[in-house]
């Protein structure tokens, strides 16, 4: 469904609340891009990276050697702010410079055309100025856009929120915004995706509901039933 | 409309063009009678050809009772696969078969796409045949709003891939509602033990 749907170079919100499948589909975009050939770095900051791996043989089309032969790279981020000496809990603006700016030096130097950041909500907390949050992304997307990379930034938020990221500003810098949620029908709760904005696509405003199989995610179109099924 | 011998079902739906939706009403007295039948013409004689196989959605009865059903009529369960969609809600039956899916409930319409289009993809073979058992049992827990979008979507989507739907109904039981629905997504009806003068309200 990503694939081909996401002009190459943009950065792209991946949002939704806990347990909706954002790692997953993200996971799903860079092994996908693996298979044929685009090298591909995740930035795990919540998760430990061995852990994310393991999630990857749930994937029935996952070849263990993508990694290690290199073409997918995956990185912890506080190892990276470590080694930056980013060790206080609040990131200052140089601070945000110098992370922006290893990231796309990794990026480069790995040469990936596909790039995960899962979540940027929480780089966004050590940051105390939505004015930087917005100035980090910008770079970040800049930089990432500058080498073809084309980046999905996980955005966590709470199940009722009206609103696709934490601060708001992410969502207005990106260049799409994928909501994935789930929607109850008596009772019932389903996995949903829609595709909130992606630019450079003439793309639908549809609600899919999903599944995340074996072979991947597997996406049908929400059933209204003639009129609005939501709860609200 | 005439019933069709259980030994014509078969060679009746061999005859129809890949891809077609088919309501397949059974007659309410000796329903269980009627239903063996249908389940020995449909999975053993025309799903049982070499590289076919059979995607059962079950929403009637848990899809252990089918199974077991498929092994006393001598029909090999390597080539049926399960969406179960009623064990779930029923809490019945804490076994799970290898060959089966299990969707939550029988309201997640998008979800039994989802799983009869996951069977699909894991495997390939030259015929498919999906069976969803049944309308009846379907609109026990939807809208019929909600039911016909479902069955527009879904076997328009099966039709368009060559492959065959068949669409169980109990004869009796089927108000003009589903009456219409079916004839709407299907292209043909196929009945079997149907009492000639149908009483009403039965
Ligand atoms: N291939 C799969 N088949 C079935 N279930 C899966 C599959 N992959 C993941 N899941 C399940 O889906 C759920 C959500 O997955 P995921 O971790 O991607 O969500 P998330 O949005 O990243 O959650 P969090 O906010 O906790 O990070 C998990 O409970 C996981 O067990
Ligand atoms: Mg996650």
């Amino acid at each position: 469904m990503l694939d081909g749907g996401i002009p190459r170079g943009n950065t792209v919100l991946i949002s939704g609340s806990c347990g909706t499948g954002k790692t997953t589909l993200s996971l799903e975009y860079l092994v996908r891009g693996a298979q044929v050939h685009e090298r591909g770095l995740f930035l795990s900051v919540t998760e430990a990276s061995h852990k994310i791996q393991q999630n990857l043989a749930t994937f029935d089309f996952f070849d263990k050697r993508l990694v290690d032969d290199g073409t997918l790279t995956f990185i912890d981020v506080p190892v990276l702010y470590e080694k930056l000496g980013l060790s206080k809990q609040e990131m200052t603006t140089e601070d945000i410079d110098l992370f922006v700016g290893a990231v796309a030096r990794l990026a480069s130097d790995l040469k990936v055309q596909r790039l995960v950041m899962d979540s940027i909500t929480s780089v966004c907390y050590r940051i105390r100025h939505e004015e930087e949050i917005r100035d980090l992304i910008l770079k970040l997307g800049k930089s990432l856009s500058d080498i073809s990379c084309t980046t999905l930034l996980v955005s966590e938020i709470g199940p009722q929120e009206n609103r696709y990221s934490l601060y708001g500003v992410e969502e207005a810098i990106a260049d799409g915004v994928i909501l994935l949620g789930n929607v109850q029908r008596r009772g019932d709760l389903l996995r949903t995706l829609k595709i909130i904005k992606m630019r450079g696509t003439t793309h639908s405003r549809a609600q899919y509901v999903l599944d995340l199989t074996p072979l991947g995610v597997l996406l049908a179109p929400y059933l209204k039933g003639g009129r609005g099924w939501e709860a609200a | 409309m005439p019933n069709v011998a259980p030994g014509e079902i078969a060679e009746r739906l061999r005859a129809l063009p890949e891809g077609s939706g088919v309501a397949m009403k059974l007659g309410a007295t000796d329903y269980a009678g009627n239903y063996l039948q249908f389940l020995a013409a449909t999975l053993r004689d025309f799903g049982m050809e070499a590289n076919a196989y059979t995607i059962y959605v079950s929403v009637t009865n848990p899809c252990i009772l089918v199974n077991s059903l498929l092994a006393s009529l001598e029909i090999p369960s390597d080539r049926v696969f399960f969406v179960d969609v009623i064990s779930q809600t029923m809490m019945s039956s804490l076994t799970k078969l290898p060959n089966a899916s299990y969707v939550e409930s029988p309201t997640m319409l998008e979800n039994v796409m989802l799983r009869v289009e996951y069977f699909l993809r894991k495997n390939t073979a030259t015929r498919r045949i999906v069976i969803i058992d049944s309308v009846n049992s379907l609109a026990i827990h939807n809208d019929p709003a909600i039911l016909s979008e479902f069955f527009h979507i879904m076997v328009n989507n099966l039709k368009s891939r060559g492959i065959t739907t068949v669409i169980l109904a109990v004869a009796e039981e089927t108000n003009p509602e589903l009456e219409n629905l079916l004839s709407f997504v299907c292209d043909d009806t196929i009945q079997l033990g149907v009492a000639e003068t149908e009483p009403k309200g039965a």
